[in-house]
């Protein structure tokens, strides 16, 4: 009966293809179903239905976990492992994870290992029970989670060992109350995928928790403002800097999308005395920033990091100012590409939750994409197993860090913060000039000499003026 | 509190610091190798308790460095202590 039944299908499924062919084939293109295939190529399939949602909604689409354009070019960097020019690092010697951030402050921060969950806001973006299970998951594994931009969700508070807390531009942990129970505070002026744009969540989709976390009237809406309130001068953030660290005690930091203007603005926060500068790349996601704040805003964290680092180190600020970057960080060789570029720790976002629902994505596909596991409005938040998904959590943030340490043992070190430009290799020449990494198919000793030649043949090449070939030589 | 007092308590915090960072050494060290041991297994809970042994080597080792940090930090301030003692004793003179 079975064969029966799969001779059918396989009967159906071929006649079915020949005509497709046949159509596809010898119809002109304007009654071609096969048009969307070029048009998909033209267009992109992400935008051709972003086009027709843009068209049904007429308002800009939140889209989750933002661009999929990957704009740093992590994968033309690599890693030198030693043999003999030094030697790897023997495997009984533990290789040292811990970053102390906020050395200057009172109270540091330490953690165990260099990658925290990033900014991610309850009710903004996720549930409360997706938040406990991220701030249970940072616990096991030693590290701090990030409030995003809310209120000060207790159940979290309480569920974090470390807790960093985003002083925000929806004004709702901005209290003295609320500011004094963090470990560390982050004043949030933008972010990746939305740069410094405001945003707002409407009344319809506030339940009675976020109401009370964020101390909302009946009817009100969440706005976060594109300014930070009370901050319109950099006299006046200068003041909240000194201000916030005076009453607390503990490391504070400034977070940033990243921006050609890196320079400028790090120069107001090193000015300020901040502890900590968290930059968030264009790759950031977040739980609906628009395509284009997503795809068309921002610098890719990769060239911020590494300007980032180079600034901090020509205004001698590097260790006593910690680096953290954010955004697109999704695999460990990623995250540890940016610390040895400069980064003393790094947030990673999408890549917890994916991490946090790996498990449980069964329980809503194919009916309902995993998200709606973990998001404030999702339709099956109330079936999050948050034991279960902090250790999945866990068993990642373990695996990452274990990642991280064989790179460390095969370059010969023995802390995952000793990994510099020193350690990576670059095979693309403008991404290698921009980093000033060592370019890979250029022997070390012969590097000056290419980039020389490259210089002056691009010279050439502007002024139409060719240099006699035996120059190049 | 003397000046006295202020010394000796310094020097007890001091040294018991450095006895907690021995601790933290050693305890480290005796969870990785039961990482190693406990990996062996296929078994998905030892598996688990593994990884969680891992962490807890990662974490002592935090406790080793936090622990070095604050002696150091006890350090500066019993330098600090002592300096002053010379130069108040300076003053009197």
């Amino acid at each position: 009966m079975l064969k029966l039944v799969g001779n059918w299908v396989r009967s159906v499924a071929h006649e079915t293809l020949e005509k497709a062919l046949t159509r596809m084939i010898r119809d002109q293109y304007v009654e071609n179903l096969f048009e969307l295939v070029p048009a998909a190529k033209k267009v992109n399939p992400i935008y051709l239905v972003e086009i027709a949602m843009r068209a049904a909604q007429g308002s800009p689409i939140p889209r989750p976990l933002g661009s999929p354009v990957h704009f740093s070019p992590w994968e033309k960097i690599l890693f030198n492992p030693v043999h003999l020019s030094s030697f790897p690092t023997p495997e009984n010697v533990t290789i040292r994870t811990s970053v102390t951030i906020g050395q200057r402050a009172r109270k540091p921060l330490t953690i165990s290992i260099p990658v925290m969950i990033a900014a991610m806001s309850f009710g903004g973006a996720l549930s409360k029970s997706a938040k406990i299970a991220l701030a249970k998951a940072a616990t096991m594994a030693g590290t701090a989670t990030n409030s995003g931009e809310a209120g000060l969700l207790m159940e979290e508070r309480e569920a974090a060992q470390l807790f960093i807390g985003q002083y925000n531009r929806g004004g709702w942990l901005n209290a003295p109350e609320q500011y004094r129970l963090l470990d560390a505070i982050e004043i949030q002026l933008g972010q990746g995928a939305q740069g410094s744009t405001y945003q707002r969540t409407t009344a319809k989709n506030i339940g009675a928790d976020y109401q009370a976390v964020f101390g909302l009237k009946d009817g009100e809406d969440a706005v976060i403002h594109s300014r930070l309130p009370g901050v319109d001068t950099q006299a006046d953030f200068i003041e909240l800097v000194r201000r916030l660290r005076h009453e607390t005690r503990v490391p504070v930091g400034l977070k940033i999308a990243a921006t050609h203007h890196l320079e400028k603005e790090l120069q107001i926060a090193l000015e300020a005395g901040v502890d900590f500068i968290t930059l968030d790349g264009a790759e950031g996601g977040t739980h609906g920033g628009s395509p284009t704040l997503q795809d068309d805003v921002g610098l890719p964290t990769l060239f911020a990091v590494t300007r980032a680092a180079e600034f901090l180190a020509e205004k001698k600020a590097a260790g006593a100012v910690n680096l953290l970057a954010t955004g697109g960080l999704v695999t460990p060789g990623q995250m540890l590409k940016a610390i040895a570029l400069g980064a003393d720790a790094v947030y990673i976002g999408t890549a917890a939750v994916m991490a946090l629902i790996s498990e449980q994505m069964v329980e809503s596909v194919p009916f309902e994409p995993p998200t709606s596991l973990v998001v404030y409005t999702g339709k099956m938040t109330d079936s999050l197993d948050i034991e279960k998904g902090a250790r999945s959590l866990f068993r990642y943030l373990n695996a990452c860090v274990q990642e991280m340490e064989q790179v460390a043992i095969s370059a010969g070190k023995t802390s995952l913060a000793d990994l510099s430009k020193a350690d990576l290799c670059c095979l693309d020449p403008f991404v290698a000039k921009a980093t000033g990494l060592e370019l890979g198919y250029i022997a070390p000793q012969k590097q000056q000499q290419f980039f020389g030649d490259l210089d002056r043949l691009a010279f050439a090449q502007a002024t139409a003026d060719p240099l006699p070939e035996r120059e190049l030589n | 509190m003397s000046r006295q007092d202020l010394k000796n308590t310094l020097a007890y915090i001091h040294s018991e610091i450095n006895r907690i960072e021995t601790m933290a050494g050693t305890l480290s060290m005796t969870e990785r190798e039961h990482y190693r041991k406990l990996s062996n297994f296929d078994d998905r809970a030892i598996m688990d308790i593994a990884a969680e042994e891992q962490n807890a080597a990662r974490q002592l080792g935090t406790m080793k460095e936090m622990c070095l940090a604050m002696a150091q930090k006890i350090e500066e301030i019993e330098t600090a202590v002592e300096q002053e003692t010379f130069s108040g004793g300076s003053d009197r003179a």
